[in-house]
């Protein structure tokens, strides 16, 4: 299977991610988390010159449950990242998506065209997409798509 | 809340040991789960686990191809365990953080109980409506 093939454009999603008030709790966070069962959440910017920020369940997880901080009192500006971690080039190859999540340590990339908001490519879109462009040439071959 | 309120019993995906990693991709796929077990070749040997992450900036980044590359090149070996189902969730968190991994696998004794994630911990501090401002060792 060539993954090499692929590229972030056809892999990146284009739906918007939930959002939150930096000021706001660390609990609201986890709620919006749940309820839209999407672990990654954009922190808006306050003006043209201010960065987008991000909040993960890993961030959660890692800097205030397991550091016994109350999720009801610690306020999302504190444990978020700022800036994003973005990629623009929609063409790039899927290999250099995967390169830069390695190198920047980040599960989710947001992704912008032409100055704006595009999507975001996480983990789990790379692996679907492998997933999806594998049993694409099985049946493009002929051949019975069986999992192990 | 302490690891027995959130332990979940459902048994993890598993791929024998001489899966490969397109195996281990398809096998998490279609399961819809972010990791899976591999299988340990005997009683002497452990049981290792791959997560999504592993997959993406291990092969995928390093252009490999998947097909014939073996799952085990990339899992991590032995899993994370724990045993004691008093600990309070936040040392569960810990270890998770420490561990940088987001699953655990649970054990009483020489059995196997199922699985906690970092999504249970959520559900729990969400559930619970506030943290555990605890002091260290409490």
């Amino acid at each position: 299977m060539e993954i090499n093939r692929l590229s972030l454009r056809d892999v990146v999603k284009t739906f918007e991610l939930p959002t939150i008030s930096p000021e706001a709790p660390v609990l609201e966070a986890i709620n919006k988390m749940l309820e839209a069962k999407c672990y990654t959440i954009l922190v808006p910017r306050a003006g043209p010159h201010d960065a987008y920020g991000i909040l993960t369940k890993r961030d959660i997880i890692s800097k205030v449950i397991a550091e016994g901080k109350d999720p009801a009192k610690a306020k999302v500006k504190e444990f978020m990242s700022k800036p994003l971690v973005l990629l623009t080039n929609l063409s790039l190859d899927l290999r250099w998506v995967a390169n830069a999540m390695a190198n920047s340590r980040v599960s989710t990339i947001a992704v912008f065209e032409k100055g704006d908001f595009y999507g975001y490519v996480t983990e789990s879109c790379v692996i679907d997409g492998i997933y999806h462009a594998m049993r694409r040439a099985k049946i493009e071959e002929g051949v019975e798509f069986v999992s192990c | 809340m302490e690891l027995r309120d959130i332990v979940s019993g459902s048994r993890p995906v598993r791929i024998p040991p001489d899966a490969t990693v397109a195996d281990a991709l398809v096998a998490m796929a279609e399961n819809r789960t972010d990791f899976v077990i591999v299988d340990r070749t005997g009683i002497d040997d452990a049981y290792g686990i791959i997560f999504r992450w592993d997959i993406v900036v291990g092969p995928i980044a390093d252009g490999a191809t998947l097909s014939k590359l073996p799952a085990l090149s990339c899992a991590r070996k032995p899993v994370v365990v724990m045993h004691n189902l008093d600990l309070d969730i936040r040392w569960v968190a810990k270890k998770m953080a420490n561990e940088n991994v987001s699953k655990i696998m649970v054990f009483e004794g020489e059995n196997f109980l199922g699985s906690v994630s970092d999504i249970d911990i959520l559900k729990a501090v969400a559930a619970a409506g506030s943290g555990n401002d605890k002091q260290e060792g409490s």
